[in-house]
């Protein structure tokens, strides 16, 4: 009796909406395309749908290049998937995108002052694989709306901030932070996971190797 | 020859439009004519009463006509009439048609307005709208082309269906001319305004429209019997010419049967060939081609609303039988529209357009209705809207695709088919512009490399472009909108202190040929707080430094 239950039970846990505080979560993932952080990670990858947040404390240190493999991916899988991107600071550069293997047909750009609807209607729709946001407020209120959509549509949302908000709670299924590395000669960035279904604690070194250098 | 008008005095004058009232044996007392259906097309040509002229009927046609009566008054009448109304010509201020009720009171067509306005003061006259019998009538043509192909409308109260080819797909002859005349009854708008059309069937057009305007009962199907059964047919159901109705009339002829009798010579010289040719037509000796009514290929539609609305959902009501009505008109042509103008008319202000522009063609109302909510959200009427009117853009064939399985994203579903309705739906909340994609350009200068582009949402224009291969060079993500100064000290820039140069110079130097030169030397360099960002200096002039792009 208590094999069966035990064997009942263990199913039940293996469901991939059960997680529980000490185990890695059962989620479906993509490879970010560098393989520390995808040790790194539950699942070995970003979740293929949910919402993630990336704490940045000043932009343009390297958020983009953390998402351009897996951008490359989507967009280049057998029915590429759309990527929307959501009132981004400046232009995604066509010529840059392209040299790391993103298509650029896939790729839809919305600038609005409603930055917030238009990214929920871009998870929810289903039509993306992918969107990115660049929100200056975002309530917790907003973002579980946010992450419901996501799983809704089954897309992954990524929503870009600023680190002064890492120590407000929030309903994203992933939050990190990405801090530049300052040594010279060296350039990437320094991966530490501030919520996570069981990933891991300690910070992430990355290195662009595609970037500039 | 003598004129016509001495005749006056001894004969009343028909009416010039031949209000089928004024005929003998019309409304009360209909001449029966009625032969029996399905008797075989006779071989030979039968013999006329002024049948020199061989028959040339083509006796594989069956004209079936329409006559809506009292037109006219139709196109006035408004929910809630109850004073006697009659139609009044704006031109001539002569009644064209007058109600049971004005008609009771003594006036009838032809008289002017003022001579009615003394016989029946209580009556209301309205100036006729030839534009709303029009659309009356072209209604009447758009269920009848369900029917057959060969639909023609006869100004300005007639419709000519050919019906022969049509008989054997529903079930017969009465079985087609019944299911004609349900669908007329069911129609909304024909119901509204309360229509009653006439049906009649002969084999030639203009014997099946002057049974119909007599009110005559008439279904016949063989040519032979033809001239026997027009005959007690009145003359004015011809429409011919008032003078000529009233010369005939002189002449003591006042049926079709007596017109039928005349020699052919004398009344051509009389009446010229023009009304013989007509003549023949009706009797089916002279070919009566007809114009093919080819229905509007862009939908239109109007609707009056019973007081002024202000709010966005019960405009959205008010569209809703608009919209299923635009629907129907595009799935029996297996068409969608790309683009749809609403119009809102105010009693003051200029009419608000709002339009919508689809990304790929549509036909489903519910589809419309989802946009339009949308699009309503953010419109700012400037008063009450107190009449719609809907546009629908050309039309664009629709492709129909089969349903998925999986819902998207699943399973490695393809979800690329909801772009076009992601698509639409934020670009009818934001506006046009506020969405676009990216495009590649051949092109040295950094801010000309790349343009913005329509989405590719549709698949076979998204066909792969094999991806050129990556360039050396680097290139920074992000790009700003314009390059942006730095300052300088002592020759070294700065931004958020002191630059670090990682790599170059890279010189660009182009575009010289366009009035749009470039001379820069572009760098790679480091920040304080970290970034990495595309700099350069002009080569000419202040040599000033200005950044460029962020490597994110």
């Amino acid at each position: 009796m208590p094999a069966t239950s035990d064997t009942q039970l263990q199913k039940l846990l293996a469901h991939p909406s059960v997680w529980r505080g000490r185990s890695r979560a059962v989620v479906e993932t993509i490879s970010t395309g560098f393989t520390a952080l995808d040790a790194g990670l539950p699942g070995g990858g970003w979740p293929r749908h949910g919402l993630v947040e990336i704490l940045t404390p000043q932009p343009g240190i390297g958020e983009l290049y953390l998402l351009l493999p897996v951008l490359a991916r989507l967009s280049c899988a057998a029915p590429g998937r759309w990527c929307t991107w959501v009132s981004p600071p400046h232009e995604p550069y066509a010529p840059a995108l392209e040299s790391h293997g993103v298509a650029l047909d896939r790729m839809l750009v919305v600038r609005t002052g409603l930055p917030l609807w238009a990214l929920e209607q871009a998870l929810r729709s289903g039509a993306c694989g992918m969107a990115l946001a660049w929100l200056p407020r975002v309530s917790p209120r907003a973002i579980r709306r946010l992450q419901l959509a996501a799983e809704q549509g089954r897309a992954l949302g990524v929503l870009f901030r600023s680190q002064q908000f890492a120590h407000l709670a929030s309903p994203a299924m992933l939050r990190m932070a990405l801090d530049p590395v300052k040594e010279p000669g060296r350039h990437g960035a320094r991966v530490t996971l501030i919520k996570s279904r069981g990933g891991s604690r300690a910070p992430i070194d990355l290195t662009w190797t595609a970037a500039a250098a | 020859m003598q004129h016509p008008r001495s005749y006056r005095l001894k004969f009343p004058e028909p009416a010039p439009a031949g209000p089928v009232d004024h005929l003998p044996g019309s409304s009360a007392t209909p001449a029966v004519l009625r032969v029996r259906p399905a008797s075989p097309p006779p071989k030979g040509p039968p013999p006329g009463p002024t049948g020199q002229a061989a028959l040339k009927l083509e006796p594989r046609e069956l004209w079936v006509a329409a006559h809506l009566p009292q037109l006219a008054l139709l196109a006035l009448r408004r929910p809630g009439d109850t004073r006697p109304l009659v139609a009044v010509d704006d031109q001539t201020q002569r009644i064209v048609d007058a109600d049971a009720q004005a008609r009771a009171a003594g006036v009838c067509a032809g008289m002017t307005l003022g001579a009615a306005l003394a016989t029946a003061p209580d009556i209301e006259p309205r100036a006729r709208d030839a534009l709303r019998e029009r659309e009356l009538m072209q209604r009447m043509a758009a269920i009848a082309a369900a029917f057959t192909p060969q639909v023609s409308i006869e100004p300005p109260d007639g419709l000519l269906l050919e019906i022969r080819p049509s008989i054997t797909l529903f079930g017969g002859l009465r079985e087609l001319c019944r299911r004609l005349r349900d669908a007329c009854r069911a129609d909304a708008l024909l119901t509204q305004v309360g229509a009653a059309p006439h049906f009649t069937l002969a084999p030639t057009t203009l014997a099946a429209l002057a049974a119909a305007r007599a009110g005559a009962r008439c279904f016949i199907t063989d040519p032979a019997v033809l001239p026997a059964r027009l005959k007690p047919l009145p003359l004015p159901v011809l429409r011919w010419p008032a003078e000529h109705n009233a010369r005939l009339a002189a002449m003591g002829v006042h049926t079709l049967g007596e017109l039928m009798r005349l020699p052919r010579a004398g009344f051509a010289r009389r009446f010229g060939p023009e009304l013989l040719a007509d003549l023949d037509r009706l009797l089916g000796k002279r070919a009566d081609p007809r114009a093919r009514l080819t229905p509007r290929e862009r939908y239109r539609g109007a609707f009056d609303l019973d007081h002024e609305i202000e709010d966005h959902e019960r405009i959205l009501q008010a569209l809703a039988p608009m919209l299923a009505e635009l629907e129907r008109f595009l799935r029996v042509r297996q068409r969608g529209i790309t683009a749809l103008q609403c119009r809102f008319h105010h009693y003051r202000a200029a009419p608000t357009r709002c339009t919508l522009r689809l990304a790929a063609a549509e036909a489903s109302a519910e589809r419309f209705t989802r946009l339009l909510r949308e699009r309503l959200a953010t419109l700012q009427l400037p008063e009450p809207v107190r009449r719609c009117e809907l546009r629908g853009g050309a039309l664009r064939p629709l492709s129909l695709d089969s349903r998925s399985l999986w819902s998207p994203g699943e399973h490695g579903h393809a979800s690329t088919g909801e772009m076009p309705s992601l698509v639409e739906h934020l670009r009818a909340r934001l506006g046009p512009q506020a969405l676009y994609g990216i495009r590649r350009v051949a092109e040295h200068r950094p801010e000309r490399a790349w343009c913005v582009a329509e989405p590719a949402i549709d698949e076979r224009a998204a066909a792969r472009i094999s991806s050129t291969p990556a360039s050396t060079v680097s290139r920074p993500a992000w790009l700003l909108a314009a390059p942006q100064p730095l300052e300088a000290v002592r020759g070294r820039p700065r931004h958020q202190g002191r630059l670090e140069l990682l790599r170059g110079p890279e010189r660009i130097e182009s575009g010289w040929w366009d009035c749009n030169d470039v001379q820069r030397d572009y760098y790679v360099a480091k920040n304080g707080a970290g970034a990495l960002l595309w700099i350069y200096r002009e080569c000419q002039g202040s040599r000033r430094w200005f950044l460029h792009g962020i490597f994110a």
